[in-house]
């Protein structure tokens, strides 16, 4: 049989009072330290241009789409979350989308629709709280999806630099 | 027959055809953009060049589209030399051609697209700039042509030589300027302009009414046949999302439409995409109003009233399939009486190419099975004449006339087997039936051919096939005359 003895308590031991000073005095220390915990929501998530957010399309600065729905974002989206019409324009670029939902339910921020954008139209921004009442309001609609130049253009930039990193390292001629 | 070998492999080849052609049906992948099984070679694009040795001479480098099969060929598609002058070709013809691919119609199905990918270079070497023409140059209602994405191959021109043997289309211009035109920029006439967009290999010349309707790798493409006249044309439907019909193209058919088909056939699919229809079925009540009801009660409803007013008229569509025509006779017989389908007049569409001209695509097999073509008129006057009267199949409502329905005296008992609602006073019954994208079946052409129609999308779900309510209203008309 095995029998556990436990180990008699001073006196010292079994008034606590000594280890209660010591637990306020941990805490009064810690008055005087740095935070390190986040008000969320009311202080938001620091991003980066490297964060993957949800993915959001350029409205050039002429104030035109730049998505011309050519279906490439549609194709490589693994999760089926994207769905494009695409309609007649009367500008030089003759092709723009008339409907273009994005399921955000599906969406799983890989950036695949990023990757696969010949038109360097959609981009996944620094967006990434995604709460609503509905299912039906996460659907995102062109309206909702749209955002100028300018509001993505961190993340333009380092797509471009990531972009060039790999063709100078993987050009053959 | 002769014998040539191509890469190696020794076949047996037709004389008269093309070496392209021997390559082609042996499964030896060569690249072409003037050349098109369906009208005569030029060799104007340069892109099948292979390798060629024939006796004693040193290999040499010919386009296979323009180069007859000889006895003792020694032909290597895949010799570098071949290869280089593929490739060079290519950067000529990719030289001007704008790189317009998330734009155009074309992609995905593109010729010069794919061969590009196969064999062309990732980034082009030219340092000045494209040249630029008309983007958007109508010609006619059908088609619309992209001068800049045009490679001058002229399959457009040479289809209407050699296919409608009426030409409209010339190469204008020199050099770099050089364009498809009409004469003084009239716009094409006939009834056959929508092969062009299939006939051209890239995205120059596109459908006005597909023009940016979809991406061709989400359409679903099933085998079928054309309705619109007697020649049953073979046809792919293709469909978006399960849904839309949004395109129709011919399918290569050597017997009855080689690799064509009218523009009637290619752009009926419209009333496809009507979303008024009955669903299930709907059944007068006693107010007179039609109420949505279950197909079984409908069947039920039309039993009693064949009970009441026995030996009905009964008048089918022209579009019913054979397999149709088969248990409407059946029920006919049950019912003691003679089944009819509505025969329109001929139309004026008939040309010496594919439209016959009859409007009925089953005519010959309705006919061989034992139902009589009746006109309009006499259709309308035998269901007068009765007490009760089945309508049968899509868009006999249409040839009927619905002001001619309207006018039926209210007595009278109508039974319809149609897509939409009947509002006529004398209907009593209207079931549902499905579209011919929604059924399976056979349609016998002018000719004897059996065209076969497939389901490209699914029916609604309360809509049952022809072939099943017909089947259970026979089957209810015989289940009541038997205790009697």
């Amino acid at each position: 049989m095995f029998v556990v003895k436990r180990k008699e308590l001073s006196l010292r031991e079994r008034l606590f009072l000594p280890e209660i000073a010591r637990a306020l005095g941990h805490s009064l220390r810690a008055i005087f330290k740095p935070k390190i915990t986040r008000q969320y929501p009311e202080e938001g998530l620091p991003t980066t241009e490297v964060t993957r957010g949800q993915p959001r399309l350029v409205v050039k600065e002429d104030g035109a789409m730049a998505c011309v729905s050519c279906g490439l974002c549609e194709a490589a989206c693994p999760a089926y979350a994207i769905t494009i019409d695409g309609q007649e324009t009367d500008r030089f670029i003759e092709r723009e989308p008339e409907r273009f939902d994005i399921d955000m339910l599906r969406c799983i921020l890989c950036g695949f629709c990023e990757e696969a954008c010949p038109k360097d139209a959609i981009f996944m921004s620094d967006e990434l709280e995604l709460a609503d009442y509905s299912r039906e309001a996460l659907k995102y609609d062109i309206e909702k999806l749209k955002r100028p130049k300018a509001a993505l253009q961190k993340r333009i930039d380092y797509v471009y630099r990531i972009n060039e990193r790999w063709r100078s390292s993987s050009s053959t001629s | 027959m002769t014998k040539i070998i191509i890469d190696g492999v020794e076949i047996e080849a037709d004389p008269k055809q093309p070496l392209i052609r021997a390559c082609h049906d042996n499964g030896v992948d060569v690249p072409m953009y003037c050349y098109h099984p369906g009208l005569s070679p030029v060799g104007s694009c340069r892109i099948c060049q292979v390798e060629v040795k024939q006796g004693e001479m040193p290999p040499r480098i010919m386009v296979a589209c323009k180069t007859p099969v000889a006895e003792g060929m020694i032909v290597d598609t895949r010799a570098p030399k071949a290869h280089a002058a593929r490739r060079e070709c290519l950067e000529f013809l990719l030289k001007n051609h704008p790189l317009d691919c998330p734009i155009c119609d074309k992609a995905g199905e593109c010729d010069l697209q794919d061969f590009a990918f196969a064999e062309g270079q990732g980034e082009g070497r030219s340092v000045e700039p494209r040249r630029k023409l008309d983007k958007r140059k109508s010609l006619g209602d059908v088609i619309v042509l992209d001068e800049e994405r045009c490679i001058l191959c002229s399959r457009c021109v040479r289809f209407f030589e050699d296919v409608t043997k009426k030409p409209q289309l010339t190469v204008s211009e020199l050099g770099s300027r050089s364009t498809i035109s009409t004469f003084m920029d009239r716009p094409l006439q006939g009834n056959y302009q929508g092969n062009l967009a299939d006939v051209c290999p890239v995205g120059a010349l596109t459908l006005k009414k597909f023009r940016f309707q979809a991406r061709v790798w989400n359409l679903e493409k099933h085998f079928s046949t054309c309705g619109e006249c007697s020649r049953g044309c073979s046809i792919t439907v293709e469909i978006l999302r399960r849904r839309e019909v949004k395109r129709i193209r011919p399918r290569y058919n050597p017997d009855v439409n080689k690799w064509w088909m009218c523009d009637v056939g290619r752009f009926a699919f419209d009333r496809f995409n009507e979303e008024e229809r009955i669903e299930g079925a709907a059944v007068r009540d006693a107010q007179g109003r039609l109420v949505e009801t279950g197909v079984s009660d409908a069947l039920a409803k039309a039993a009693d009233i064949l009970k009441v007013h026995p030996s009905p008229a009964i008048v089918a569509s022209p579009w019913l399939t054979v397999e149709e025509g088969e248990v409407l006779l059946a029920l006919a017989e049950r019912a003691g009486v003679a089944a009819a389908f509505v025969a329109p007049p001929p139309n004026d569409l008939a040309d010496d190419l594919l439209h016959t001209g009859d409007p009925c695509p089953n005519r010959r097999g309705l006919v061989e099975l034992g139902l009589a073509a009746i006109s309009a008129e006499e259709a309308l006057e035998r269901i007068g004449a009765g007490k009760s009267a089945i309508l049968v199949g899509e868009r006999v409502v249409e040839l009927l006339g619905e002001e001619a329905l309207e006018d039926l005296p209210a007595a009278l008992r109508l039974i319809a087997f149609v897509r939409h609602p009947v509002h006529a006073p004398a209907t009593n019954v209207c079931i549902g039936v499905p579209t011919a994208v929604e059924r399976t079946g056979t349609w016998i052409n002018v000719d004897g051919g059996r065209g076969p129609i497939a389901a490209a999308r699914p029916a609604p779900p309360n809509v049952r096939p022809l072939t099943s309510t017909l089947a259970a209203l026979a089957e209810l008309i015989q289940r009541q005359e038997a205790p009697a």
